[in-house]
């Protein structure tokens, strides 16, 4: 992250702190393409391979959380500092929601649902695809601390959501013509709404990226964005 | 940030993101994405980068007990205090920080005329208490430096008692008329300093005889037993362990209640704990200024982001 601290311990802490987010976000990441995966092609064996990877998830947040801690007590940082570890925090809980809901896609796959018609598999499929790429142009902002690329992973985020809205309404199109598999259905809407939060969560670290640079709080910056919706929808 | 070439979608390369477990080296994402933690950064583009002689932020304030302007101090041939213009508030204090060297000492001992005592300085520019230029001839310096307490790094408490160090002020300007007024001021003073309960059934023993932190707070007893209207502090609890320390910054935010307080602290902790405005100081210039909170999260000049994060100093 920041360097040139006069303290190189500190300069160095900020990095490994960046890295680990890195690091994660790239498990993460193959979790989400793992679990679209399991979903279209109805793998059992992708599906609980995401399903054992979940803890090695839930272990980076909880080193990352302990060391963020640590961080700020023995560092006290201020200003851009403080501004970055925050961020950080923020961030890593994004990526341990996005986590959850590969989670979910791949327990549908081990779960009593049905498969997923083609038509559906090619909607997950394409909503996935988007997904990845939104979480990785994010990890990339996050990465470089770059901002304007993270205004483009906010902005693109407006896709997804469009394509999702769209990919439920053929879906229900297509329960309405043939209502007998209304538990695949179902259950197939969850996945899409899943690969549509992580769409959010990849939105919500671009703002996260942005608030270092900004006085504004993330939340706020909802309403600085054309187009743009709060973090929590 | 700038620095960042932006390439469009289309022809940013596909990155890898490497896990560190369970993924090391895999491609991960369609086509492979290489992403590797970068580890460095540039920096953060919203500060002000510096502008001679401008300071940045709100220097005046509504009802101001002192106003300073363009004031400039040379000792000798260097001029170690360049154009300050800076204004201190009534009820809160103003914590002033920058490296050493920086003149934060110099503006401090302006207010009270300090520099005057030592040969060969010179003071340009205005300062005003009360709308009254300081530098007046007619102005008694005795009678300003009365209202303008000072607290020194090393506490520097007199060869007397206790009872005397804080009745010596009063009685010198005349404030006491009687014996029991002079004891009601020692014993009103030491109990604003948060000293009386452990001094009170030995008010005739030396004030030197008691520990760092006492004898800090009997020279705050000691200074505000005149009633000044401002208190200077330079780097009051640099001598001071953690707890002495934490009694002194409990007192410092009581008596802001009651007087404008100026401190000089090489703390940045201490000086985001105690003050409402922060001042910062680099090579005799004032760089920024503005309310603590927002100086310690968004510092709007890039060398008070560099010093308050500890990148220089």
């Amino acid at each position: 992250m920041l360097e040139g601290h006069i303290s190189k311990a500190f300069d160095g802490a900020l990095a490994t702190l960046h890295m680990r987010v890195v690091e994660m976000g790239g498990l993460v990441l193959d979790q989400v393409r793992e679990a679209t995966h399991a979903y279209t092609n109805w793998n059992a064996e992708s599906a609980t391979r995401v399903i054992e990877r979940e803890s090695q998830v839930n272990d980076y947040e909880a080193r990352l959380d302990e060391e963020q801690m640590t961080l700020i007590a023995r560092r006290q940082p201020v200003a851009t500092d403080l501004k970055i570890i925050l961020a950080v925090s923020r961030s890593v809980a994004e990526l341990e929601r996005a986590g959850d809901e590969a989670k979910k896609i791949a327990r549908t796959v081990l779960g009593h649902g049905g498969r997923p018609g083609p038509g559906t598999s090619r909607d997950a499929r394409h909503l996935g695809r988007l997904a990845v790429d939104l979480l990785r142009l994010s990890l990339e902002a996050f990465d470089r601390l770059d901002a304007d690329l993270a205004t483009e992973v906010i902005a693109r985020d407006q896709e997804l959501d469009e394509e999702y809205a769209a990919g439920l309404r053929r879906l229900l199109t297509r329960a309405m013509e043939d209502p007998r598999h209304m538990e695949a259905t179902v259950e197939a809407a969850f996945v899409l709404k899943a690969l549509e939060r992580i769409g959010d969560h990849a939105r919500n670290l671009a703002r996260h990226v942005m608030s270092i640079n900004g006085d504004t709080h993330p939340l706020q910056q909802a309403t600085a964005i054309p187009g743009g919706t709060s973090v929590g929808d | 940030m700038n620095d960042v070439t932006k390439e469009s979608v289309a022809e940013r390369p596909r990155v890898n993101v490497t896990a560190a477990e369970g993924g090391a080296g895999r491609h991960i994402g369609e086509g492979g994405l290489n992403l590797k933690p970068s580890g460095r950064v540039p920096a953060a583009a919203s500060l002000e980068e510096r502008t001679e002689g401008r300071t940045v932020g709100q220097t005046a304030v509504e009802n101001a007990v002192f106003s300073c302007k363009d004031v400039s101090v040379y000792y000798g041939t260097k001029h170690a205090l360049r154009n300050v213009t800076l204004d201190v508030g009534r009820e809160q204090v103003l914590a002033m920080i920058g490296p050493s060297g920086c003149g934060k000492s110099t503006f401090l001992r302006c207010l009270n005329r300090m520099n005057d005592t030592i040969p060969g300085t010179r003071v340009t520019g205005s300062i005003t208490l009360d709308g009254r230029d300081i530098h007046d001839k007619q102005l008694d310096v005795v009678q300003l430096r009365a209202r303008i307490g000072m607290v020194f790094q090393k506490p520097n408490p007199f060869p007397k008692s206790i009872y005397e160090n804080v009745a010596y002020g009063p009685r010198i300007h005349g404030r006491c008329r009687s014996r029991a007024d002079l004891d009601d001021v020692v014993c009103t003073s030491l109990q604003r300093a948060g000293l009386w309960d452990e001094v009170k059934d030995r008010l005739n023993k030396p004030g030197t005889g008691l520990s760092g932190g006492q004898q800090q707070r009997l020279c705050i007893a000691r200074t505000i037993a005149v009633q000044p209207e401002v208190i200077l502090m330079d780097e009051p609890c640099s001598a001071l362990d953690p707890v002495a320390t934490a009694r002194i910054e409990d007192l410092i935010d009581e008596l802001r209640a009651s007087y404008a307080i100026v401190i000089v602290t090489h703390s940045m902790q201490q000086a985001a704990r105690v003050s409402q405005r922060t001042a910062y100081f680099h090579m005799g210039q004032l760089v920024e200024v503005g309310d603590t909170d927002r100086v310690f999260t968004n510092p709007r000049h890039r060398l008070t982001e560099d010093y308050i994060t500890g990148r220089f100093g």
